[in-house]
C-alpha cells in the first residue's frame, strides 16, 4: 500500500480525515490540490459553514421524502417508507472525459447489438471462432426461441446501463454490461431534481449538462422502435407489480413518460395482437418497456408458472406486432463469461479497438487461464458468471484458505461458470458524512438509449460505497448514490 | 409409402375456461425421406390459425380462443409420402470418433445434455450395465445399444407420464417410447458424446411392434459422419424406416410437445389423444397392419395440464376473491 | 375516449367499498353498545341477532348472540370473519397498495395508519374503557380518508369508481338494516305505527346506526315513527346515508364514466341506475308500506347487485371476446 497522503489545499477541519492513496481521487490530484473541474465546488464547500451544509443536507432529505423517492421496507410488516441513501456532493466529470466515455459506450453498445443479431441469426462470429460457440450456447440467458427472429428495427438493447469504474491511472473501464433490465435511472433523475434545489448557484456557475429530458428521450426511443408509426403508438411499462423492489422506479418512469404502468394481468393476446384491458375496452399495445425478466414474459414459452407475463406474447413478438424493450435473450451478451470477449467482439464487427478498456478477465473455461486462476486465488476476485449483486464471489485478498479451497473445488467442477479478475481499486469521490468531507469509492452507471440511433444521457447514476473502506456500491449493502455532473465545454 | 394420418386431441375442462392460448406441433416435416403433401388442422372452438417455423424448422401452428368454452378439439390430418432409407454400412471409417468430436461444436445443442437427458445415478448404473463407452465403432455401438436398451426396459403404457424424469422409468425399468428415447439420448450424449436429437412422430404399426398403436410415437436421430442423421427406435428395437413418420425434432420432448397451451379459469383438464395411420399406397403384404380405428384413444392426465389449471388468474377470479 | 386500466378501477372501487364497510360496522357496534345496556336480556339478544344478520350472516353465532364481548371480537378482530373490521381495512389497504401511484400519498398514509392502529389494538385494553373511543376513531379516520379523497383527487374516472364503491356499499347497507329491523320490530308492534317503549330504543338505534338521528329530528322532530324512518332513510334525497341519495350519486358517476369511455354497453349500466333512481324519485312511503316494505327493499338490493355486476361486465372483468367483437 502506498502511503496515505493528506489534502494539501486546505487546513479546513472538515477535510482532516480525507484520505488519498493509490486509488484515483475524483476531486484531488495526487499532489493534494483540487482538480480543475472540482475547484469551484471545493471553494464553495470552504465558504459554507458546517451548519449551512447540515441544513442543506436536511433540506435534501425532505425533498427526497416529498418527491416520494423512497423504497418500502416490507420486511418489517409495517410498510415503512425509507429514503434511498444518497450523498450531497456531486460527482463532476469534465467535458473531455465524458466525450471518451460517450464514444466508448456508443461503440460498445453498437457492437454488442450486432453480436446479438449475429448469434441469433447466422452465427458468423461463432463460425469464425472469435467467440467459442459453447460460451454462447451454454449461457443460461441464451434463448433458442430467438433464433431467426427479426426484432423490430434490429435493435436488441434499447436501454442499457453500463457499469464503469475509474482505474488508478484515471481511465474509465467497463466493469459490467447490463443489457437485460437495467435499473436506477429514476434515482439519477431524482438526485438531479433535489440537487438543483440545494445548490442552484453552483449549477449556473458550472454549466451542468441537463438530464431532465430523459423521460422524453426514453419515450422517443421506445416510439422509434414501434412496429407502427410513432403517432399511433401505444407504449406501456410492464411491471411485476407492487411487491417488486424496483416498483418505485417503474411508477416514476411511467409518469415521466406519461405511459400506462401495466401488469401482466392487464394484458391479453389475441390473434398475435397485444391488448390492454381498460374501462373503455381493449386497447392495442405496440411497445412494451418490460421490467420483468425473459423467463417471466410468456408462460407459454418460458416459465409456465409465471403469473407476471402474458400467454401468447412471444408469438405476437415473433409476428412483428409488438416491440419488447429490451428484446428477449439479450442477457447472453452481458454474461460475465462473454464480457471477456467484448473487445474482440468490437474488433470483429467494427474493426476498431475498444475505446473503453475491460477489466482484465480470466476465463476458467480456458485451461491455461484456469491454471493461472487456481495458482493465484489469493490475489484475484472470482465471480460466478450467472450471478449478480455480489453473490457467488470470492475476494481473494480477504479470503480464508478454507474459502479458497471451496472455490477451487467449485471451479474445477464447473469451470465455465467462473471468471476471475485482479482486485481493482475503484476511484474515490468526496462525500459529506457526519460533518466531515471524506473520500468514498464510487462507480458510474451511464444510461444508453438505442432507438433510431444511440444516445447517451450526459451523466448517470454514481453509486457510492458509503461505509468507510467498503468497495460495495449496491444499495442493498450500504451503498448510496450521488448526482453526476457532466460539464459543458 | 403414402400414408394418411389423423391425429385427434380433445381437452375436456372440469369447468368453463376463457382466453386459451395453444401451440401445436403436428405437421409432418419435409425431409430427404419424407414429403408432407397435405396438411389440414381444425380446431373447435373456431379460431384463426397462425403458423411459424421454430428454430429446428418444425412447423408450429398456434391460435387463441378468447370466449368461454369447456372443450377444445384439435384434429390434424395429413398425407405423407415416406421413402425407404438406404441401408446402413456395417461400420464407419476409422477416424469417425475424431470426426464426431470435430463436429460437436456446430452440434452443441445436440451433444449437451438437456433437462430431460441430464446424467443421474441410475443412468450411470444402466451405462455400466450396458457398457456404454467409446470402445468400438460408433455405428456398431449404437446399433447394439438400441437393441440392449430395448431389452433392459419393459414397455408399459401406464408406467410414466409426459413429465416423468428418466429416473422414474429407470427405477422400475418400465416406460413408454418417450422414456426409451430420453434414456438413449441421455446415454448417447453423456457417455458417447455423439450429437443426437428427439424425434416425435407416428408409426405405421405392425403386429410385432412393442409400442402402443393409436398414439404418437417417439424415437431419436443420431448424427454420424458421412451418414448424417440416422434414426434409432429403441422402443421397437429397430432402425427408423419407412413406417416412421417424422413430425418434429428437438433436444427432448419438452422442446416439441404436440400441444402446449394455457388458459384462464379455475378448471382441471383431461386430454384424450387418438392417432390413426392408414396406408394409401404401398405393399400391404410387406407390413402387417393391425385393424385401424379399433384402438381406444389413450387417456392420461399430465402434470403439465394440472399446472395449466393452476394458471388461474382471470379477472373473473379476481372478482371472486373480492367478496361483495 | 378516455380510458383507465380496468385493474386500477377495480382496486379503487374495492378500496372504497371495504372502507365504507369498516366504517359501517364500527358505527353499528358503537351505537349498539349505547343501546343494549338499557335493554332487557331478551331484547338485547334479539338486537345482537339482527346485527349479526346484517353484518356477518345468517349462520348461528351462539357466543356472539349472548355476549357483547364476543360480538365485538367477531365484528372487529376475527380473522375468520371476512367482514370483520380488521379484514375490511386490510382488504382496503391491499387494494390501495395496488394503485398507490394513482392515489394521493396522503390517502395511502391514512389507510396504512388505520390498518396499523387496528392491528395493534389489544382486546383487553379495548374493554377497559376504550370501547367507544376505538370505534369512534375508526369512523373519524374513515371520514378523514374520504375527506382527503374528495379534497385532493381529480374528478376523473378513478374518483367516480371510488364514489360508486362507496355509495353502492352504503345503499345496500341501509336497505339491509331497514329490512332486517322492520321485519322483526314492525310486525311485532301492536299498533303498527305507534312506537312502544320496548321498541323505541331500537328505532332510535336504527337511525343512529346511520348517524341519522339529528338529521331526522330536524325534519320530523323527535317523533320517532317507523314510517318516517323509512321515508327518511330510504327516500330522503338529501341525507348522505339514505338509499335515494346514494343511488343519485351512483347514477351521476355511472353517467360520467359512460360518457368518458364511450363504451357501447355503458347505456345498459346507467339505464339500470336511472331506473332505480326514477323508482325512488317517485316513490311514496305509504304506498311502499302498503304493498310491502320487505319486497321493495329486496328489489333495491337486487338492483344494487345488478349494477355492480354490470359495472364489472362493462368496465372491469369483461369478456375479451365481446370487446373484440365490438371492435370489428
Amino acid at each position: 500500500m502506498a502511503e496515505a497522503r493528506q489534502v494539501t489545499a486546505t487546513q479546513d477541519r472538515r477535510f482532516q480525515t480525507y484520505q488519498l492513496d493509490e486509488a484515483y481521487d475524483e476531486m484531488f490530484a495526487p499532489d493534494g490540490r483540487p482538480r480543475p473541474q472540482y475547484l469551484t465546488l471545493f471553494n464553495r464547500l470552504l465558504e459554507l459553514s458546517p451548519s449551512e451544509l447540515e441544513a442543506r443536507q436536511q433540506s435534501a432529505d425532505l425533498s427526497f421524502l416529498h418527491q416520494g423517492v423512497t423504497f418500502t421496507v416490507y420486511s418489517d410488516a409495517r410498510g415503512t417508507e425509507r429514503i434511498f441513501p444518497y450523498d450531497l456532493l456531486p460527482r463532476i466529470i469534465a467535458a473531455a472525459e465524458w466525450e471518451t466515455i460517450e464514444r466508448g459506450l456508443i461503440q460498445r453498445i453498437t457492437a454488442l447489438n450486432l453480436f446479438l443479431h449475429d448469434i441469433y441469426h447466422q452465427g458468423q462470429i461463432l463460425a469464425d471462432k472469435v467467440v467459442p460457440r459453447e460460451m454462447v450456447y451454454s449461457s443460461k440467458h441464451y434463448r433458442r426461441e430467438m433464433r431467426g427472429l427479426d426484432v423490430p428495427h434490429g435493435v436488441y438493447v434499447a436501454i442499457t446501463g453500463t457499469d464503469l469504474i475509474r482505474l488508478t491511472d484515471g481511465r474509465f473501464a467497463v466493469l459490467e454490461d447490463n443489457l437485460r433490465v437495467p435499473s436506477g435511472a429514476s434515482y439519477m433523475l431524482a438526485n438531479r431534481q433535489v440537487m438543483k434545489r440545494i445548490f442552484p448557484g453552483l449549477f449556473s456557475q458550472y454549466g451542468v449538462r441537463p438530464l431532465e429530458f430523459y423521460g422524453q428521450a426514453l419515450q422517443n426511443t421506445l416510439a422509434a422502435l414501434s412496429p407502427v408509426s410513432s403517432e399511433e403508438t401505444t407504449i406501456v411499462l410492464l411491471s411485476p407489480g407492487v411487491y417488486n423492489s424496483a416498483y418505485f422506479e417503474h411508477t416514476f418512469l411511467a409518469r415521466q413518460m406519461g405511459i400506462p404502468l401495466v401488469e401482466g394481468r392487464d394484458l391479453a393476446v389475441h390473434d398475435n395482437i397485444v391488448y390492454m384491458r381498460t374501462t373503455a375496452g381493449l386497447r392495442r399495445v405496440n411497445v412494451i418497456y418490460r421490467r420483468i425478466d425473459d423467463d417471466f414474459t410468456d408462460p407459454l414459452v418460458f416459465r409456465r408458472d409465471s403469473m407476471l407475463g402474458v400467454a401468447g406474447l412471444f408469438n405476437a413478438y415473433r409476428s412483428g406486432n409488438i416491440t419488447l424493450a429490451n428484446a428477449i435473450g439479450t442477457g447472453v451478451a452481458d454474461d460475465k463469461a462473454i464480457y471477456a470477449y467484448v473487445p474482440a467482439i468490437i474488433r470483429y464487427y467494427l474493426g476498431e479497438d475498444a475505446i473503453l478498456p475491460n477489466i482484465e478477465t480470466y476465463q476458467c473455461g480456458e485451461p491455461n487461464e484456469r491454471r493461472y486462476v487456481l495458482d493465484n486465488l489469493a490475489s484475484l476476485v472470482v465471480k460466478a458468471v450467472g450471478e449478480s449483486g455480489g453473490y457467488g464471489m470470492l475476494v481473494g485478498p480477504h479470503s480464508t484458505a478454507e474459502e479458497r479451497a471451496t472455490f477451487r473445488t467449485l471451479i474445477e467442477a464447473n469451470p465455465r461458470n467462473y471468471i476471475a479478475q485482479p482486485t481493482i481499486h475503484l476511484s474515490r469521490a468526496p462525500c459529506f458524512l457526519e460533518g466531515q468531507v471524506e473520500a468514498r469509492h464510487v462507480d458510474l452507471r451511464p444510461y444508453i438509449l438505442y432507438g433510431k440511433r444511440v444516445t447517451i444521457l450526459p451523466g448517470g447514476l454514481t453509486r457510492v460505497a458509503l461505509r468507510r473502506g467498503s468497495l460495495v456500491v449496491n444499495s442493498s449493502q450500504g451503498g448510496g448514490s450521488k448526482d453526476t455532473w457532466v460539464l459543458t465545454r | 409409402m403414402l400414408y394418411s394420418i389423423r391425429h385427434t386431441t380433445r381437452y375436456q375442462y372440469t369447468s368453463p375456461i376463457v382466453e386459451s392460448v395453444t401451440e401445436v406441433r403436428m405437421q409432418p416435416r419435409n425431409t430427404d425421406y419424407q414429403q408432407c403433401s397435405q396438411f389440414r388442422l381444425q380446431v373447435r372452438p373456431q379460431a384463426r390459425l397462425f403458423t411459424y417455423n421454430d428454430e429446428q424448422q418444425n412447423t408450429v401452428h398456434h391460435f387463441t380462443q378468447p370466449g368461454i368454452h369447456q372443450q377444445l378439439a384439435i384434429v390434424a390430418e395429413s398425407e405423407v409420402l415416406v421413402l425407404p432409407r438406404p441401408g446402413l454400412p456395417a461400420w464407419l471409417p476409422n477416424d469417425s470418433w475424431e470426426a464426431i468430436d470435430a463436429a460437436s461444436g456446430q452440434h452443441w445443442d445436440w451433444v449437451a445434455p438437456s433437462n430431460d437427458t441430464a446424467p443421474t445415478e441410475q443412468l450411470q448404473q444402466l451405462a455400466n450395465e450396458l457398457q456404454v463407452t467409446r470402445n468400438e465403432d460408433p455405428l456398431k455401438l449404437l446399433v447394439a445399444l438400441n437393441h440392449r436398451l430395448h431389452r433392459s426396459i419393459a414397455y408399459d403404457s401406464g408406467s410414466t407420464h409426459v413429465d416423468s424424469p428418466i429416473d422414474e422409468a429407470l427405477q422400475h425399468r418400465r416406460g413408454v417410447c418417450q422414456d426409451y428415447t430420453h434414456i438413449m439420448l441421455a446415454l448417447v450424449r453423456n457417455y458417447l458424446r455423439i450429437p443426437c436429437r428427439y424425434v416425435s412422430g407416428y408409426l405405421f404399426h405392425s403386429r410385432t411392434d412393442t409400442s402402443a398403436d393409436g398414439a404418437t410415437h417417439a424415437w431419436l436421430d443420431v448424427w454420424l459422419p458421412l451418414l448424417g442423421w440416422v434414426g434409432f427406435d429403441p422402443t421397437n428395437d429397430m432402425l427408423v424406416n419407412e413406417r416412421h413418420i417424422e413430425v418434429a425434432v428437438g433436444r427432448d420432448y419438452h422442446d416439441i410437445p404436440p400441444t402446449r397451451g394455457l388458459y384462464k379459469g379455475n378448471a382441471g383438464s383431461e386430454m384424450n389423444v387418438g392417432v390413426r395411420v392408414r396406408m394409401l399406397q404401398g405393399s400391404a403384404e410387406q407390413i402387417e397392419n393391425n385393424e385401424d380405428e379399433s384402438a381406444e384413444p389413450t387417456t392420461y392426465r399430465s402434470t403439465a395440464q394440472q399446472l395449466q389449471a393452476r394458471y388461474a388468474e382471470t379477472l373473473a377470479a379476481i372478482q371472486m376473491q373480492q367478496q361483495q | 375516449m378516455n380510458a383507465m386500466l380496468s385493474r386500477v378501477a377495480d382496486s379503487l372501487y374495492w378500496m372504497s367499498r371495504y372502507l365504507e364497510r369498516a366504517d359501517h360496522i364500527a358505527r353499528q357496534f358503537d351505537v349498539h353498545m349505547t343501546i343494549v345496556t338499557e335493554q332487557a336480556v331478551d331484547a338485547a339478544r334479539r338486537r345482537r341477532r339482527r346485527l349479526l344478520t346484517t353484518l356477518v350472516g345468517e349462520e348461528e353465532y351462539a357466543e356472539a348472540e349472548n355476549s357483547d364481548y364476543h360480538l365485538s371480537v367477531l365484528l372487529t378482530f376475527d380473522e375468520n370473519n371476512p367482514n370483520s373490521i380488521v379484514n375490511c381495512i386490510a382488504a382496503a389497504r391491499e387494494n390501495a397498495r395496488q394503485v398507490r401511484e394513482q392515489i394521493n400519498s396522503q390517502m395511502w398514509e391514512q389507510i396504512n395508519q388505520m390498518y396499523l392502529a387496528v392491528r395493534n389494538q389489544r382486546m383487553d385494553e379495548l374493554w377497559s374503557g376504550q370501547l367507544h373511543s376505538f370505534y369512534h376513531t375508526i369512523n373519524q379516520e374513515v371520514y378523514r380518508f374520504q375527506g382527503i379523497t374528495d379534497a385532493r383527487i381529480t374528478r376523473d374516472q378513478g374518483w367516480h369508481f371510488v364514489q360508486i364503491g362507496r355509495y353502492l356499499e352504503r345503499a345496500s347497507e341501509t336497505a339491509d338494516a331497514l329490512n332486517v329491523d322492520f321485519r322483526e320490530l314492525y310486525s311485532n308492534a301492536l299498533e303498527q305505527d305507534a312506537v312502544d317503549q320496548q321498541t323505541y330504543l331500537d328505532w332510535v338505534g336504527l337511525l343512529r346506526g346511520f348517524a341519522a338521528y339529528e338529521a331526522y329530528s330536524k325534519v320530523y322532530t323527535a317523533n320517532v315513527q317507523p314510517r318516517h324512518i323509512v321515508d327518511f332513510l330510504l327516500l330522503n334525497p338529501y341525507f348522505p346515508y339514505s338509499v335515494h341519495f346514494g343511488i343519485n350519486r351512483i347514477q351521476s358517476s355511472l353517467q360520467f364514466i359512460g360518457e368518458e369511455t364511450e363504451t357501447p354497453k355503458s347505456a345498459r349500466v346507467y339505464r339500470l341506475g336511472g331506473r332505480l333512481r326514477a323508482m325512488l324519485d317517485y316513490a311514496q312511503v305509504d304506498e311502499i308500506m302498503d304493498s310491502g316494505l320487505g319486497s321493495y327493499l329486496l328489489n333495491i338490493q337486487n338492483q344494487c347487485t345488478q349494477i355492480h355486476q354490470l359495472v364489472y361486465e362493462t368496465y372491469i372483468a369483461y369478456s375479451i371476446e365481446d370487446k373484440l367483437k365490438s371492435m370489428q
